[in-house]
């Protein structure tokens, strides 16, 4: 009675103490796995690890110098004679005192003095060993107002000699900056070709995404619907169409492509003469021409589509119920056998589950292998097209546009490093890996982008083109386009953006661009190098961030 | 001649937007379509150019049976019955000669259009259709720099570039002031007294039904509920088609 609410309820007070206790749980869980630990980071050694390290990031190798020295050279003996004793060098009105003048250990120290320094410099101590042709530095110091300095050291390593060895003063007087960097050189080299990397790969990628948008985007694909017979033909030509396009392609550009073929090579010192214009024209021509049988073999499946569509919807119109039920029956057995065995030989190239171990070797003897099962599948599908009505059109553009989207998500969802990967794999090391991971990716993303701002245009437009009695490819261009053409643009730019910052992780798999450089000076620990990468992906990202703001904000 | 035989549309969601509905429009006709916001007469005017397509009934017209045909036929069926629309319904960024010449689209060589290309004359009669409506200056302006009353000019120059037998217009001055509402109504009169172009208009004003329609048909709650002159529609008429709540203004 006592914990009656007024509400009549019963009491909620320990379902919120159990949840309190499992979030608690959870994060000691979650402490003990992610391995926190706060010792490590303040023991003193890795303390001054971190501090050396901010402070090379903090010394970016942007110049390079000129540094006037003056030397004052003392000897010191290795190892100390019986009688120990301290020098003192006086030369020019500079005063030093070295107590001792030898060393027997690497734990003896050393102290030098001295005095008459320009005031403020700051110095180091050299050693040139009995037996190397170059000096070590043993030690710094800083020289104070009064022209004054005092440094103690122990040697590194003990060579000895009878002679007398040399330890210089070395005195920095004047040190000015000359110029840039190597570092700075190739950063700006790099980070020029990786703004242009990404440049390439979103503006490939947007090129292929507009057209994949248009069938990803739910308000221009659900209204697309077809009878049986359509579809099905649809699928019947494909190979035959896609097939026979693709041969066509082989046969033009099969004299091009052969061994003895000069074709190539004299356009491209032809275009040499134009310098890196000519290239670009002759890398677009090579593209087109190794290309061509792809691309005519795209749009040999695409006009199959449309040629079974249109026979499929005239044919269906004009014919008697019960004839077009044969017909649906007959294009349905082998539209689905010419789906199963597409679907077959791609998941048989894949070698998916290892399925080439259970398959014959040759072409033809798979093909056989697939006729059996694509049939039997057939006639189911064709046995259940005589249960539903002969004439209904069914949302093919549905399923198209489903299936994108699943490709379009599964795409994106992969690392762009992984990509990376492969295409270095693939086309070797270098920036063309970079491009093409990044346009892969780009693709995906975009498209997934563009398509959304496909379905989120005022239908209205839409409606009035299409009762003018356009096509679905003049509704697209006449009421789509102009609708989704500023957010495109601006989202160009924003994938540029995006590009660049990937392509830095890009290049430490090998991809090209700055991240490639960043990756050798960090495992080189070449840090006030690596600097100088870090700052000028910074300074880019920044810029490109601000640009495809202003344009963004000025376009929509 | 238009026919429309027992339409019937049910949404997906189970709304009934249309019932049982049969009418004939003879060719020539301005007839207008009354009665309370969802009451269908969006739906029935997107049925006959088969925007929406009817769950069941026949729509003849001219011989053709537009309930059925699809693909091919179904767009030249449309590039001849012109539509003007509530909110205009122009490519806002386009130019206004773009949006007016995207009126032949069902004419022109698809490959041609998709390139921005219009035959010379097609353009001649954009320009011609503009000045028709009062707007011949305005050929080369944005769409979405006019005013309601001028965008609503374009949208029916558009339409008379499908050179249409019949022209749907769904509730074309409902956006416009009072004052531009009659200038629009007046194009619309125009074109169906000069050119002969069957004219199917939904209104919400009883004022401007009895100034401009030789005929009214009437929808309550997606059934036919009048079909007449509108100087037949008397109180009791009037009740019949509005509901009790309504009070007579025009």
């Amino acid at each position: 009675m006592k914990n009656e609410n007024p509400n009549g309820r019963s009491p909620q007070w320990w379902k919120t103490a159990v949840i309190i206790l499992a979030i608690f749980l959870l994060y000691a869980y979650g402490l003990q796995v992610t391995k926190v630990n706060l010792e490590e980071p303040l023991e003193p050694q890795r303390q001054e690890n971190l501090v050396s390290l901010i402070r090379s990031f903090a010394r970016p190798d942007f110049f390079t110098y000129d540094t006037e020295t003056r030397r004052t050279a003392v000897s010191l003996r290795m190892p100390c004679p019986e009688e120990i004793k301290g020098s003192q060098v006086s030369i020019e009105g500079r005063e030093l005192l070295m107590v001792p003048n030898c060393a027997s250990t690497t734990q003896d120290t050393i102290t030098i003095t001295g005095s008459g320094f320009q005031p403020n410099a700051e110095g180091l101590i050299a050693w040139k060993p009995i037996d190397a042709t170059t000096t070590r530095r043993v030690a710094e110091f800083k020289v104070n107002a009064d022209g004054q300095m005092e440094t103690t050291f122990t040697m590194p390593d003990i060579r000895a000699s009878e002679e007398p060895q040399t330890l210089e003063v070395v005195e920095v007087v004047d040190r000015h900056i000359v110029g840039l960097s190597d570092t700075t050189f190739e950063a700006l080299d790099k980070i020029i070709e990786t703004v242009l990397m990404a440049l390439m790969a979103s503006t490939i990628g947007t090129l292929i995404s507009i057209p994949l948008s248009f069938i990803a985007a739910r308000n221009l694909m659900q209204n697309v619907k077809a009878p049986i017979t359509g579809i099905m033909s649809g699928l019947i030509l494909l190979p035959v169409f896609g097939g026979l396009a693709f041969w066509l392609g082989r046969l033009l550009v099969g004299p091009v492509l052969s061994a003895d073929s000069t074709f190539l090579a004299s356009l491209q010192t032809g275009l040499e003469t134009l310098g890196f214009v000519g290239n670009f024209i002759f890398v677009i021509i090579e593209l087109i021409i190794l290309l061509l049988p792809l691309m005519l073999g795209f749009v040999g499946a695409l006009a199959a589509n449309l040629v079974g569509s249109r026979l499929g919807e005239r044919v269906t119109m004009q014919l008697p119920e019960n004839t077009l039920r044969i017909l649906n029956f007959v294009t349905t057995l082998l539209g689905t056998a010419v789906l199963f065995i597409l679907i077959a030989f791609s998941v048989t190239w894949l070698n998916l589950l290892g399925i080439r171990e259970f398959l014959p070797e040759t072409f033809g003897a798979q093909l056989n292998a697939f006729l059996l099962p694509g049939l039997v599948l057939g006639l189911i599908a064709a046995l259940f097209t005589l249960r539903v009505p002969a004439k209904h059109h069914y949302p093919v553009g549905l399923v198209i546009y489903n299936t994108t989207r699943t490709i379009f998500n599964a795409t994106r969802s992969i690392e762009p490093l992984m990509m990376g990967f492969v295409f270095v794999v693939w086309v070797g090391l270098g920036p063309f890996a970079g491009i093409m991971a990044l346009t892969l990716h780009s693709v995906a993303d975009l498209g997934k982008l563009f398509s959304e701002e496909v379905e989120n245009i005022n239908e209205g437009p839409v409606e009035a083109i299409t009762a003018t009695g356009a096509s679905q490819l003049q509704r697209i261009v006449y009421a789509v386009v102009p609708q989704v053409t500023p957010h495109y643009i601006a989202y160009i730019f924003y994938r540029w953006d995006i590009n660049v910052r990937l392509s830095t992780i890009i290049g430490f798999v090998g991809g090209g661009g700055i991240g490639f450089v960043l990756q050798r000076n960090i495992n080189q620990l070449l840090y006030t190098r690596a600097s100088v990468m870090v700052i000028a992906i910074a300074i880019v990202v920044v810029v490109l961030d601000n640009i495809s703001a202003r344009v963004r904000s000025r376009i929509i | 001649m238009l026919k429309i035989q027992n339409l019937t549309k049910v949404y997906e969601d189970g709304t009934v937007a249309l019932k049982d509905v049969s009418f004939e429009v003879p060719d020539g006709e301005f007839v207008a379509v009354i009665g309370l916001s969802g009451s269908g007469k969006s739906t029935l005017l997107r049925c006959i150019n088969r925007l929406i397509e009817p769950t069941s009934g026949q729509i003849w017209w001219n011989g053709i049976e537009l309930s059925e045909v699809s693909g091919e036929e179904l767009r030249r069926a449309r590039r001849q019955i012109g539509m003007i629309f509530q909110h205009f319904n122009l490519v806002n960024r386009s130019s206004v000669l773009t949006n007016v010449l995207s009126g032949r689209l069902g004419y022109v060589n698809p490959i041609a259009s998709v390139l921005g290309r219009f035959p010379q004359e097609d353009i001649k009669r954009a320009h011609a259709s503009l000045a028709r409506v009062g707007i011949g200056d305005k050929a080369e302006n944005r769409a979405d720099e006019l005013s309601g009353g001028q965008r609503q000019r374009v949208g029916i120059a558009r339409a008379l570039m499908q050179e249409p037998k019949m022209i749907l217009a769904d509730e074309p001055v409902a956006s416009l002031d009072p004052a531009l509402a009659h200038s629009i109504m007046r194009h619309l009169l125009e074109i169906n007294q000069e050119d002969k172009i069957t004219v199917l208009c939904s209104l919400h004003f009883l004022d401007l039904v009895q100034q401009y329609s030789t005929r009214a048909i009437a929808l309550n709650e997606g059934r036919l509920v009048f079909d007449g002159t509108p100087k037949e529609i008397d109180d009791e008429k009037f009740i019949e088609i509005y509901g009790r709540e309504a009070e007579r203004i025009g």
